[in-house]
């Protein structure tokens, strides 16, 4: 069937054997994940806060590209409304903390149904560029308006809610609140509603034939993908202390595909493992010069050029499994013939 | 059976690189970490380029005997915000964190100027601001630990619509626009303006006012429109590269030669640079013109060292840049050491030596009572660019906000949510 | 809002959106031949304009000063274009969506950070030759005669491009090529040397336009990123892979951006994304796009 990801069968075959295994490194890397701020300075704190919340944008991105078979190119826009419902609503009004937080992915999700609506009849290129074009709607909107959003001045000095004003209580605050989110997205990708989906990543039109309504399954994966990256966005904005308006331009939505990329979007943790390269990588770099899109540019590059499918892929023991045409199964970006991402509904 | 797969390579290379992470102590000397964030790229670059030299010069300087107190080497770090405020946030939080600075100058925009200025509130470190005027960071927004040494935006525009005051009576004019890029410092300047007008001249119509976005290189559309108005008179604040391509463009219509044209944003920086591009007979403000205080030894001084050094004159913002280091410096001899507390609270209130002149500190918004310098833009045999003709200069004390306005403004913006009480006590 | 106003907007409208068109036309030519989205087509024109000041400084004479620097620099990123295609974009035409916009999107970053490298962060300034410097009177509003070379040679390129494409063997060639690529090459057609002809030829129209647009504007850094975004909204009004589409796309882009600066000035920038959204939701493939091409 020309199925590049790893079949049903594998996947099921991977629950049955390797599920203590997955267990093993998640309660390590979670246990890593507690003890480590008790090592490293402040400053690292910081940036492992990033790394999560980051890193969950990035994942809600991965929704779409990694198990929808989308590239949103305007995933910022939630992620940006996110953060300026949380900071909007702690500067300027009196509502508690996890009421904003909850509202904050309410309106992120909302605006995902308004606008996912329309994109979810598209695929492809013009899927991209529509949610760029949202993406930039809502920028602009947001820069413009400023009597209400403070326009390019962004909203400055958020006040962070008293207890986890200290460095280290916002991190375990959000390890916390990223480790639920990763948790509802493993039961979500593996529910009935996740396989469907694969099933349209896959093969749009069979999936059709059997009777599922595609758009109406889409815009769901679209609101929950938008929801998630609201939620990224409202964590982001007490953290920072500060928002503005970039962080719903289009630029912005170029990381979470950055990351993924970088990490394999073939893998659940793949955008996680993206994240924590590039906030490495992107905050060692720019202590010692400024030109940090060249590199990052040079990076991308030779990720798309040489390894494809991410981090993960690289460290990937050739798995000597064959596909229907013969030839080896590698990452994500093989075009077989049978399945173009670009005309995902096109004829076979 | 248990074969290694690539997500567990992956993670057994991550945990040992996590190692990585584990701070390794550091031996120390003493050297004063000085930050500077400026925006380098973007809008805001024209003006940061010049800026940095002032402050590398007065570095130089300070270096040469010792350092602050003789004995505390300054250690400079730049920071570009490259224009954006989060950038500016992200760099101030750098600067402050990994490389442990005490005070930081900057920046040039307000936007960046305002973000910064929150995140020194937060870890308490000096924050000296000699470009952004935006009288926001000093009224409304006000800290404690904020000093600012340029005169902000409300005098600024006072200085000027007492000028264009005397105008609309003279000339009978009836109708003006403005135009300002949509950020902080065009809004303060530009409302301020209008307020003024509003009261001086209240039957001088305001036609429209237009926002052109900040890094707007297209001004076509806005030239055609407002010389469609047929105003009298044109108030404009954009600064930067977008002044430049508004100037450039203006000239192909011949906008200035049909209408009187004020500027809230065009300083010695553009009159060097643009030279015959840059249409004479326009007013504009200036806030540290060195041709203007030249008798002062610290700007002769400052002006033959630069020259030596760039070969040029310096520009509106090299002498106040030069001048926040110098301030420190006072206030850190004044306090007897380099902690920010300390230097904080010897600011408080105190008379500083300056290019400008002595100048002090109000203690409500830690405001200095440095003068504006308003003329009309014109050529000078002495130099090989136009400087102002018909000058005024308009003193601190004649243009800034009353001090009972400044506490009404910060009530309006509720600023006790973000500070604490004792800091809003005067 | 005076008859005057109307002319003035729609003058000033026009002449952007015809310095619209001469950077689209080349990402539309790149993209209906190869299939693939150049952002960084937008960067090829900055750097097109940082190019025709330094030749500008280099030659310094008043006279052929910038009728020299503009061709010059237009070449010089036809032969860059050249190095990159042989280099980089010949590996990704078989690839994923995805990975051609990455690479593009990473030529973006690189280009920009080259750019700032060579020539730093100072904004540079090219003056009008004095010949262009003045005004005319059109229909009673004033208007720059620099504009009417901006018209002029987008109408140039144009009628260039349509005369290339539909009367001459490479040409034909170069449109076989886009129904069927196996075809062509089956019949003994380097496809290779097709490709890289039109992605130079892009370049060298992109380099062009920058050259252009260095004495309209200064040239500073960034401008690339903000352009790049209305050249994709003139596509997708325009068509994906039409050139009159990007005439017309262009054209629609631009004058009600001015209509709107004149009108709601607030909203102009919006308005443009939202006229981009409902095509898009409306009719996907644009007003001159068809509905096969992906």
């Amino acid at each position: 069937m020309g199925d590049i990801w790893y079949s049903d069968e594998d996947l099921s075959n991977m629950m049955k054997t390797n599920s203590f295994r997955l267990y093993l490194w998640f309660a390590l890397i979670f246990g890593g994940s507690i003890v480590l701020p008790l090592v490293v300075g402040v400053f690292w704190i910081h940036v492992l806060t990033e790394i999560l919340i980051l890193g969950l944008f990035a994942m809600s991105f991965n929704l779409l590209f990694g198990y929808m078979g989308q590239l949103s190119f305007g995933q910022a826009a939630y992620y940006g409304l996110g953060a300026y419902a949380t900071a909007m609503m702690i500067t300027k009004t009196s509502i508690p903390f996890p009421l904003c937080i909850i509202a904050s992915i309410l309106i992120a999700g909302i605006c995902a149904l308004i606008f996912g609506y329309f994109c979810v009849r598209l695929v492809g290129i013009y899927f991209a560029i529509l949610t760029m074009a949202f993406g930039q709607l809502v920028y602009y909107i947001i820069f413009q308006w400023y009597e209400f959003t403070g326009g390019d001045n962004g909203i400055q000095g958020i006040p962070c809610p008293m207890l986890l004003r200290n460095a280290y209580s916002y991190y375990y605050f959000a390890l916390i609140i990223v480790t639920i989110a990763i948790i509802l997205m493993w039961r979500i990708i593996n529910s009935s509603f996740g396989y469907t989906m694969r099933a349209i990543r896959d093969n749009c039109n069979r999936t059709r034939f059997i009777g599922i309504n595609v758009e109406k399954h889409m815009l769901i994966n679209f609101v929950i993908a938008g929801m998630f990256a609201g939620l990224a966005g409202s964590l982001w904005a007490p953290f920072n202390r500060s928002v503005s308006p970039d962080l719903a331009n289009w630029t912005h939505s170029g990381i979470p595909v950055f990351m993924t990329i970088m990490g394999g979007p073939s893998n659940f943790f793949g955008p996680l493992i993206g994240s924590v390269v590039y906030t490495i990588l992107f905050t060692s770099v720019i202590g010692f010069t400024e030109y940090w899109p060249l590199i990052m540019g040079t990076i991308i590059i030779l990720m798309v050029l040489f390894f494809r499918g991410g981090i993960v892929e690289i460290f990937n023991k050739k798995t000597g499994q064959i596909d229907m045409n013969g030839s080896r199964k590698e990452g994500i970006f093989i075009q077989n013939g049978l399945r173009d991402s670009a005309t995902n509904k096109g004829a076979e | 059976m248990m074969h290694m797969r690539g997500l567990d390579r992956v993670l057994v290379i991550g945990l040992f690189l996590s190692l990585l992470l584990l701070p390794f102590p550091v031996k120390g000397a003493e050297p004063y970490n000085l930050g500077v964030v400026l925006e380098f790229t973007g809008t805001g670059a024209l003006y940061s380029r010049h800026s940095y030299q002032g402050i590398e010069l007065a570095v130089e300087e300070i270096n040469k005997e010792g350092g602050f107190l003789g004995k505390h080497p300054i250690k400079l770090f730049s920071r570009d915000s490259q224009s954006k405020p989060d950038v500016g946030v992200r760099e101030a939080k750098d600067l402050i964190l990994r490389e442990k600075v005490k005070g930081i100058i900057g920046t040039q925009s307000s936007n960046i100027a305002l973000a910064v200025e929150e995140v020194c509130y937060e870890y308490k470190i000096i924050h000296v601001i000699a470009n952004s005027n935006a009288e926001a960071m000093t009224v409304s927004n006000y800290s404690p630990y904020t000093y600012q040494i340029v005169p902000n935006t409300y005098m600024q525009a006072t200085a000027t619509a007492v000028s264009i005051a005397k105008n609309v009576k003279s000339k009978g004019w009836k109708t003006y626009d403005t135009i300002g890029s949509n950020y902080e410092y065009p809004h303060s300047t530009i409302n301020t303006v209008v307020e003024h007008l509003k009261k001086t001249s209240p039957e001088f119509k305001l036609a429209k006012q237009y926002w052109p976005k900040l890094g707007e290189t297209e001004f076509s559309a806005y030239v055609t429109s407002i010389i469609g108005d047929k105003p009298d008179f044109v108030y404009a604040c954009v600064p930067g590269s977008d002044g430049f391509a508004l100037f450039r463009q203006g000239n192909s219509y011949g906008l200035f030669k049909n209408v009187f044209y004020a500027s809230g944003a065009t300083f010695l920086t553009e009159m060097m640079e643009m030279k015959d591009e840059l249409p004479r007979g326009i007013v504009t403000v200036l806030r540290a013109p060195f041709f203007a205080n030249m008798n002062n030894p610290m700007m002769a001084n400052l002006v033959k060292k630069y020259q030596a050094k760039f070969n040029q004159y310096p520009d509106d913002f090299v002498p106040m840049q030069y001048d926040a280091v110098y301030v420190l410096k006072q206030a850190i001899e004044k306090a007897g050491s380099i902690e920010p507390e300390n230097v904080k609270n010897a600011m408080k209130g105190m008379t500083v030596n300056t290019t400008r002149g002595s100048l002090s500190f109000r203690k409500i918004d830690n405001m200095v009572n440095c003068p504006s310098y308003t003329g009309i833009i014109a050529d000078d045999p002495k130099y090989p660019f136009p400087i102002l003709r018909d000058m005024v200069v308009v003193s601190g004390e004649e243009s800034w906000r009353p001090e009972s306005e400044v506490l009404q403004l910060r009530d309006k913006a509720d600023l006790s949510k973000k500070r604490r009480p004792e800091e809003l006590k005067f | 809002m005076t008859g005057n106003q109307i002319i003035g907007q729609i003058l000033s409208g026009v002449s952007r959106g015809m310095m619209l068109f001469l950077i689209s036309s080349g990402l539309t030519l790149i993209f209906s031949v190869m299939n693939i989205l150049n952002f960084a087509h937008a960067s090829f024109w900055l750097l097109g304009a940082y190019f025709t000041w330094t030749f500008w400084k280099i030659l310094y004479s008043p006279i052929f000063g910038l009728w020299a620097s503009i061709p010059l620099a237009a070449l010089t990123i036809g032969a860059i274009g050249w190095i990159i295609e042989v280099i980089l974009i010949r590996r990704i035409y078989d690839r994923t969506l995805t990975e051609q916009l990455l690479l593009t999107y990473a030529l973006v970053l690189i280009i920009g950070d080259l750019i700032k490298l060579t020539w730093g962060v100072a904004d540079r300034i090219v003056p009008k030759p004095k010949m262009l410097s003045g005004l005319v009177n059109v229909f009673g509003s004033p208007f720059p005669v620099y504009y009417i070379l901006v018209i002029s040679l987008a109408g140039f390129v144009a009628l260039g491009l349509w005369w290339l494409l539909y009367k001459t063997r490479f040409g034909r060639r170069v449109k076989a090529s886009v129904f069927s690529r196996e075809m062509v090459g089956a019949l003994g057609i380097p496809i290779h040397r097709i490709y890289t002809g039109v992605f130079v030829l892009s370049l060298i129209i992109a380099g062009l336009a920058g050259g252009v647009q260095a004495p309209i504007s200064s040239v500073t850094l960034g401008m690339d990123m903000s352009i790049i975004v209305e050249c994709f909204c003139v596509m997708v009004i325009g068509g994906f892979g039409s050139l009159i589409g990007a005439l017309v796309g262009s054209l629609i882009v631009s004058l009600v951006y001015a209509f709107a600066i004149m009108v709601v000035p607030k909203m102009a920038l919006v308005l443009i994304f939202i006229v981009t959204a409902i095509v898009l939701i409306i009719r996907p493939w644009g007003i001159f796009g068809t509905a096969m091409r992906t």
